[in-house]
């Protein structure tokens, strides 16, 4: 089975996954190309997230498999999947509080790098690969000049850009979003999208989010979850115009 | 940065005015002052489990007893000199952490607390039951040797030798760990204590850090407990009591947690308030109490981080 679809970054074949009787993720396939930006939507309790905990490895899937770049990655641990190339954010932004923004991205880059002799005995400079690597990223997603502040100090729109910061710094070619809107001023919320939109070029990305609006606008495939099911994939205009869908969404009867 | 030049320089201050001292002070201050040195190391230990990576180990009074039986028994057993004696209580304090750190660094926080606790508790009677090996209750004591081989001009009997050896152990065992600290370890500590799940969703194995942390700071209470017994020349099942797994907690809470060198601070107030108080009151631990609130209310993170609060701004 293993890269049976050498143009995908991740396959995910069949998976399924119980929480004692319920079933949060049910005998789910799903393909990531290269390159591809692909919405995830569905309504609360869908296994959106679910779904991204089992690509990640934070979960084990009672059954499927998970191929990153062709390589069976199934029941591998979280740590050596990132290191493979396949980075996340979470729904409740997750940083490093009481580091500076500087170091939040320095801790992700070095983490490809470390070697038992480095770890103990290097010294931190400010300058040198990883120093540009961390300025780098900073202008990308545009907090070069916030660079020496404590994470918690960033405004809320501004952590949830820290993070993807954070997730890219591991360089990714897979890169999993969940909802990096969410509880956003829709100013930040339109400068992450913009952010998304610029990454979408250099690498895959998987976004899960509850603006549809937004999802319209990024991706170009979205993939429906209700029930731990795929209930339809398609292009945009194909999800819009999808009865499921819209029963799903507006609750229609009928039809 | 501001912070750790102020760190620096209290750790150089404190490492210097301890210098001093060990030449100036009659022989009951100087006795105090080694206690508090051999307690230091023990609680800069003790800062990098808990105030480095969150671990709150109540287990710690096993590597401080183990530690002091490595040094005993090696010179009551194998004749060996002083320094063959701390090597011994060292290896015996790296092997245990690490059969300890296998077995709990995986628990999540209230799970790990209650197991090295319960551990604890069974090195404790272990200790007490094999009488044979470690003489119980009334413990083993030896002579001091001298620090090695047949150089017998330098014995720990020599109070002054005995301050030095405690105040060099005390300066090697501060600038290791703050190199460490220093270097990419320190900074992926400092990850794991922000957000142990985000370290590993960058590609940390956050076990195996937590593991080495672990092992870190069991070494160093093995060190100390193994100065500890060389200065008081024995060693018995008492050193493995749970006051021995509390103390570091207090010292580390007291002075700052996470500064690495606060505990100096809390060593020093702990020892002296014991040393002077209770000659006159013997419930002083209850006054000592009182002490401890006072200071978590003032400032939570301790007198060291209230100072650096204020030295920031």
């Amino acid at each position: 089975m293993a890269g049976q679809y050498t143009d995908y970054v991740l396959e995910v074949h069949n998976i399924s996954k119980h929480f004692g009787g319920l079933t949060a993720v049910d005998n789910v396939s799903y393909f990531v190309g290269k390159n591809e930006i692909k919405g995830l939507i569905g309504p609360n309790g869908a296994g959106k997230t679910t779904l991204f905990n089992l690509i990640t490895g934070y979960l084990k899937p009672n059954s499927g498999k998970v191929y990153l770049n062709g390589v069976d990655i199934t029941g591998d641990p979280p740590d050596k999947i990132c290191r493979m190339g396949l980075s996340r954010t979470f729904q409740l932004t997750l940083i490093f509080p009481d580091m500076t923004v500087y170091d939040c991205i320095w801790v992700g880059l070095y983490s490809r790098r470390k070697r038992p002799w480095n770890l103990l005995f290097s010294r931190i400079e400010r300058k040198g690969e990883i120093a540009e690597k961390v300025e780098e990223i900073c202008h990308l997603v545009g907090l070069e000049s916030r660079m020496d502040e404590v994470a918690t100090d960033l405004s809320y729109g501004d952590q949830k850009i820290l993070e993807i910061a954070m997730a890219l710094s591991t360089d990714p070619v897979l890169l999993l979003l969940d909802e990096p809107t969410q509880g956003v001023s829709p100013k930040e919320a339109e400068n992450i999208v913009a952010l998304i939109e610029r990454l979408s070029q250099k690498m895959s990305i998987v976004l899960i989010e509850h603006d549809i609006d937004i999802v319209m606008r990024v991706c170009r495939t979205i993939t429906v979850l209700n029930f731990g099911k795929v209930v339809a994939e398609g292009s945009c205009e194909e999800i819009a115009s999808n009865s499921d869908v819209q029963k799903i969404y507006l609750g229609v009867e009928g039809t | 940065m501001e912070n750790k030049r102020l760190l620096s320089w209290f750790a150089t201050l404190s490492l210097a005015i301890f210098a001093v001292l060990g030449f100036t002070l009659p022989s009951g201050a100087r006795s105090l002052a080694i206690q508090i040195m051999v307690f230091s190391i023990f609680a800069m230990g003790y800062d990098i489990s808990l105030g480095f990576t969150n671990q709150c180990s109540l287990g710690h009074s096993i590597f401080f007893g183990v530690g002091a039986y490595g040094a005993i028994l090696s010179i009551a057993k194998m004749k060996t000199g002083a320094i063959g004696a701390v090597g011994s209580g060292l290896g015996a304090g790296f092997v245990v952490a690490l059969i300890l750190g296998l077995i709990c660094v995986r628990l999540s926080e209230a799970y790990f607390v209650i197991v090295t606790a319960i551990i604890s508790a069974v090195f404790h009677l272990l200790a007490m039951d094999m009488t044979w090996l470690t003489g119980g209750d009334d413990g083993i004591t030896v002579i001091p040797p001298a620090l090695f081989g047949k150089f017998t001009q330098l014995s720990l009997s020599n109070p002054l030798v005995n301050y030095y050896f405690v105040l060099l152990f005390l300066t090697v065992t501060y600038l290791i760990l703050v190199r460490m600290l220093r270097a990419p370890l320190g900074k992926v500590f400092a990850a794991i204590r922000g957000n142990d799940t985000r370290a590993l969703f960058l590609g940390y194995n956050v076990f195996r850090y937590k593991l080495i942390a672990f092992i870190i700071s069991g070494v160093c209470g093995a060190l100390s407990g193994a100065l500890y017994a060389l200065t008081l020349r024995y060693a018995s099942a008492d050193f493995f009591s749970f006051y021995w797994s509390i103390v570091p907690i207090v010292w580390c809470l007291i002075g700052g947690l996470g500064t690495l060198v606060g505990c100096f601070i809390g060593v020093a107030l702990m020892s002296i308030f014991q040393y002077y108080v209770s000659a006159w009151f013997t419930h002083y631990l209850l006054l000592f109490g009182v002490l401890i609130l006072v200071i978590l209310r003032v400032s939570i993170k301790g007198v060291l981080g209230y100072v650096l609060k204020r030295g920031s701004g």
